[in-house]
């Protein structure tokens, strides 16, 4: 079929003119003076740029003649583009994946097999509840990168005034809701979208239970429990206290940029990035942003509530012309020395993929809350499946809208656990 | 994916002149075609019977190679379970007609067609309908307030989809849309946070308005363009008889200009009928899947689950499906093929 | 042209002169008001476009404000702006040039020529119309993997221009049809060839056509965007379309940057729009002399 484009243009005969435009350079790995370039592919957001040259420019220093491609990705649309990217003949070299799906990409055989270079990736270091999703079937199909997770965020002159202290407990968390309803009716005392289902997930785990649960050598779907179901009457008490629209997430609009920078919201739950992002917003708007953090509250004082560990691993295509090199870079990106800089460059916003390169959290910072409740992480089911879960649109999101609306938890619960356990099977 | 459809939705509101003129006022041809092929001049040009075969030719060929052979692809790639692995592995698996015979038994597909061709009825019918009245009354305008509209409807028209639904979206938005706020400073209750996409036909509401707006420069520029074809000669004769607006619509106008509908509504119904980015980008299909229509329904079963055979299964029946409504419009364009 | 809007008004003056008014009056204020609801949207864009962002997204719209032109600079000051300019203008440049020199030798043939299989021909270029280019993105994307042809922009813009290519031929066909045959004839008898004839005679006829189908091309290939998002992963092949997009991200959207650069993305369709237009109905109403 090469032929028949070829022959396509020569008929167009026109395009010479713009035919040197196709440019193929970056992506092949090896150009004509014998130098390499090692694609890799970052999310928008992951890496500060100034840690992420500092580690090019010692690779690069350390291997003559190849140079360091990074290119930025968003993640909107990322599943079909890494799907897409791994099927190409020079695919990138080294890229990023949500934790949640690299089970899905090791399962297509797209990824290189690591577990024989466990040893120089630094394996016996890493975080253990970070390890749990680079795996699969034994086997090694990426490193970890960095997690993070979610805590509140409050406003500290909203529950000052309305002589409220960060919570412990779910009971001392809705009390001081009430406090500050009460307070100031203008202002909504937590911003909480109905479809946060993040958070929902860590209500599920506290409960004990999960969002799907194995069956045999199958998955299905969980919402129709009654732990579920529990898990969703609390989410639904502390959504009572919000405006926010029930079939929203947190992202539509954006609630760190769009809505806290505007005012009227006593507290919120994001991620590290969120807070800096409300922040900066608020600085830009000519506003001061005097914000507090505390992990979310579990159902009794000495455990915090559990959250999801979201985060990135990092991997190897299979077919990466450069595998050798894509590993070195690997090795020194989330080697503990460049790990630890990293914490330090995200000051502590991301948790490295070793406790040893760990940033000791400014007191009253973000980090230090998100530190606190990180014993408590946990991440969605790793099965090969549970990246389709996740595609819009997600049931979970779907059910948690239908019984914010007044549905009954288990009916919706039924309909949602019949689109998970389809999805989360399938390959 | 579409995010093209509604440029080409809104595009080219100048064409119609040339159809308009070229159906409705050059006198009918005698024998025109006929008479370029007379013998006399065959010795000057290329043989008579190669000349429009060749002329024909380049169009042909590049169809062929940039639309029918990735067609066959595609048709080629329904048979197919191409999923995440398959794709990547680039292995072929073949599964015969299950891609066909899951969808054609599963009631949501079916649920997603019926609401797709309503939607897309509704649609066209507004289309055609308000595009047509406001062509009409660019006519009727003064010079001014005509270019006034025009420029109006121009700049709809050339309006990305991004930003247009970007903008619908926060009109409607929940906490923060301009729609709200207009309803509450009109002094109407209930709409300090009311919820434009509670429900599927709600959205679909909404983004029935967004087409709607975004189709109609391109109906209303034409229909103009094509009124000022139409012979003044021909209203003062309907005048003189003391027809009504109505019916001088009917008698004089809508004859004249029934190529000009008939190929918009063809291409409207086309336009609507695969519009994907404003219908996805409004609500992602929801809420609870209420608004998809057969695009979006493509795009979540096949392109998001990562099932690219299963996608190209739903494309094809879609052009089967297009390919038989569109069958009657087929025929009446044949027969004015003929008839010319 | 306003011969419509004089007619009909000598007729009604012989009855009342009243309702005549109150009928101008209705129809300027209609027409006022549609041109408020088909420029809203726009002025809503491009006023956000000069917004800070603070002001973007509020409770109450905000009218009042001190424009900006931050969010311009933000919207222009992107890595490779530039090329991303480029590569717009010669996929969409090069698409509609081809689709025209095409499309003008198929549809001459079509509209002047009687051939087996014209009304092949004809169906084939309706059902090429319907192609549902945005499903075909695999299969294309495949075709071009496995061609090594991806991030090519040579065929970027030869899908673009078969894209347009089916409404070119269509369109064009209706104006060399348009043109009497007798003046074609009679540019032959005098001596011309065909060729020639065609040269001198019909094809400064078909300019406002050629513009029309130009200003079509323009518009689909400006603004598409599913082929090149998945044929173009290397950005030194991507187009503005996808510029557009890269202000909304999942770490919060810079609204005031889209608004920006949908403003200038739409500024070379309203320009081209502009120019085209005013040639393209100039040229017509020249053209009806002819009849």
């Amino acid at each position: 079929m090469k032929r028949k484009l070829i022959a396509a243009i020569g008929v167009a005969g026109m395009m010479v003119g713009i035919a040197a435009c196709g440019s193929e350079d970056g992506k092949g790995g090896t150009d004509a003076s014998g130098n390499k370039t090692l694609t890799v592919w970052v999310m928008d957001g992951s890496a500060p740029d100034a840690w992420m040259a500092e580690v090019n420019k010692e690779f690069e220093a350390k291997h003559k003649g190849v140079k360091v491609k990074v290119e930025k990705q968003q993640w909107n649309g990322i599943q079909e583009r890494v799907t897409t990217a791994l099927s190409e003949d020079t695919p990138p070299d080294v890229l990023e994946l949500g934790n949640t799906q690299t089970a899905g990409y090791a399962a297509t055989g797209g990824l290189a097999d690591l577990t024989g270079d466990k040893a120089k990736l630094g394996h016996d270091g890493w975080n253990k509840g970070m390890l749990a999703s680079n795996e699969l079937d034994g086997k090694l199909y990426s490193a970890p990168w960095y997690a993070a997770s979610r805590v509140v965020v409050y406003d500290k002159t909203a529950f000052k005034k309305a002589g409220v202290t960060p919570p412990k407990t779910r009971q001392e968390w809705i009390d001081g809701l009430k406090k500050l309803k009460a307070s100031d009716p203008k202002t909504q005392p937590i911003y909480l979208p109905g479809q946060s289902w993040y958070v929902y997930a860590g209500f599920v785990w506290d409960e004990g239970s999960d969002l799907a649960v194995k069956d045999g050598d199958k998955w299905k779907g969980n919402l129709s429990s009654p732990q579920a179901a529990a898990a969703m009457n609390f989410y639904k008490e502390l959504q009572s206290y919000s405006t926010a629209p029930k079939d929203k997430d947190e992202a539509t609009p954006q609630q760190s940029t769009d809505i806290v920078p505007k005012g009227g919201v006593a507290s919120w739950v994001g991620l590290g990035w969120e807070a800096g992002g409300a922040i900066d917003a608020m600085k830009k708007a000519g506003k001061t942003a005097d914000f507090g953090y505390f992990p979310i509250p579990g159902k009794t004082a000495d455990k915090p509530g559990s959250v999801f560990f979201g985060g990135s691993n990092l991997a190897i295509a299979e077919r990466s012309k450069n595998k050798d090199l894509a590993k070195e870079w690997l090795a020194l990106a989330a080697g503990k020395q460049q790990m630890t800089a990293y914490a330090k460059a995200t000051e502590g916003g991301l948790l490295p993929n070793t406790d040893a390169a760990q940033f000791k959290p400014a007191a009253g910072s973000f980090a230090e809350a998100m530190a606190k409740a990180s014993s408590v992480g946990k991440i969605t089911p790793v099965t090969p499946g549970w990246a389709n879960v996740e595609t819009a649109p997600n049931p979970i999101k779907d059910y948690m809208t239908k019984v914010l609306k007044g549905e009954d938890p288990k009916k919706a619960g039924e309909a949602a656990d019949k689109v998970i356990t389809e999805r989360v099977n399938q390959q | 994916m579409t995010v093209d459809s509604q440029g080409t939705a809104t595009a080219a509101p100048v064409d119609a002149p040339g159809r308009a003129a070229g159906k409705s006022k050059t006198p009918p041809p005698p024998s025109g075609p006929k008479e370029v092929l007379q013998p006399p001049r065959g010795r000057r040009s290329l043989p008579g019977g190669l000349l429009p075969y060749l002329l024909v030719a380049p169009a042909l060929l590049s169809m062929a190679v940039l639309l029918l052979y990735p067609l066959i692809r595609n048709v080629v790639l329904s048979f197919q379970q191409v999923n995440k692995r398959e794709m990547i592995t680039r292995e072929t698996v073949w599964i015969g007609f299950e891609n066909y015979t899951k969808l054609l038994g599963d009631a949501d597909f079916w649920g997603v067609v019926v609401r797709s061709v309503g939607f897309t009825a509704a649609n066209v019918a507004l289309i055609m309908l308000l595009g047509t009245l406001i062509g009409l009354l660019l006519n009727r305008l003064g010079k001014k307030m005509r270019l006034v509209l025009s420029l109006a409807l121009m700049f709809a028209w050339a309006m990305p989809i991004v930003a247009s639904v970007t903008v619908f979206r926060w009109l409607f938005d929940e906490q923060f849309g301009v729609v709200n706020w207009l309803m509450r400073t009109l002094g109407f209750a209930g709409y300090e946070q009311h919820n434009w996409f509670e429900t599927g036909f709600s959205t679909l509401v909404i983004v029935m308005i967004l087409l709607v707006w975004g189709s109609i420069p391109f109906v209303a520029l034409n229909m103009y363009a094509g009124l000022t074809t139409v012979g003044t000669e021909l209203y003062e004769a309907a005048r003189m008889d003391g027809a009504s607006g109505w019916r001088t619509f009917w008698s004089v106008v809508f004859p004249n200009l029934k190529p000009f509908f008939m190929i918009t509504t063809f291409l409207e119904v086309i336009w609507i009928f695969k519009a994907f980015a404003q219908v996805y980008a409004m609500n992602l299909g929801g809420p609870d899947r209420g608004s998809e229509t057969l695009p979006v329904y493509a795009y979540i079963e096949g392109l998001g689950q990562q099932h690219y055979g299963l996608a190209a299964a739903i494309s094809i029946l879609t052009i089967l499906m297009l390919i038989a409504a569109m069958s009657f419009y087929f025929r009446l364009i044949l027969k004015q093929e003929d008839e010319s | 042209m306003s011969t419509l809007t004089r007619t009909p008004r000598p007729a009604q003056t012989l009855r009342t002169k009243k309702p005549l008014r109150v009928g101008a009056v209705a129809k300027n204020v209609t027409a006022i008001v549609l041109a408020l609801v088909f420029v809203f949207p726009v002025y809503w864009m491009f006023s956000s476009s000069l917004k800070p962002q603070s002001e973007i997204l509020t409770k109450d719209p905000v009218f009042l404000f001190s424009p900006t032109t931050e969010n311009y600079t933000t919207a222009t000051g992107v890595d490779l702006f530039w090329t991303y300019v480029t590569n717009s203008l010669l996929v969409t440049v090069g698409a509609v040039l081809l689709a025209l020199v095409v499309a003008l030798a198929a549809s001459f043939a079509i509209a002047r020529m009687r051939f087996k299989g014209r009304k092949g021909l004809v169906l084939t270029v309706m059902m090429a119309q319907m192609a549902p280019w945005e499903v075909m993105v695999i299969a294309m994307y495949m075709i071009a993997r496995d061609g090594d042809m991806l991030n090519s922009i040579p065929l970027l813009t030869l899908i673009y221009f078969v894209m347009v290519l089916p409404f070119t031929i269509w369109t064009l066909r209706g104006f060399i049809a348009a043109v009497p045959v007798e003046l074609e004839e009679a540019a032959q008898i005098d001596g011309c060839t065909r060729g020639q004839a065609f040269r001198k005679v019909i094809f400064p006829l078909l300019a406002p056509g050629l513009m029309s189908t130009s200003l079509f091309g323009f518009i689909t290939a400006w603004n598409e965007f599913a082929m090149v998002l998945v044929l173009n992963k290397d950005k030194e092949a991507q187009t503005l379309t996808l510029w557009l997009t890269q202000f909304q991200t999942a770490f919060g959207s810079d609204w005031g940057a889209t608004m920006a650069a949908s403003t200038l993305f739409a500024l070379p369709v309203l320009i081209v729009f502009v120019f085209l237009q005013r040639r393209a109905v100039g040229g017509m109403t020249a053209g009806a002399v002819k009849g």
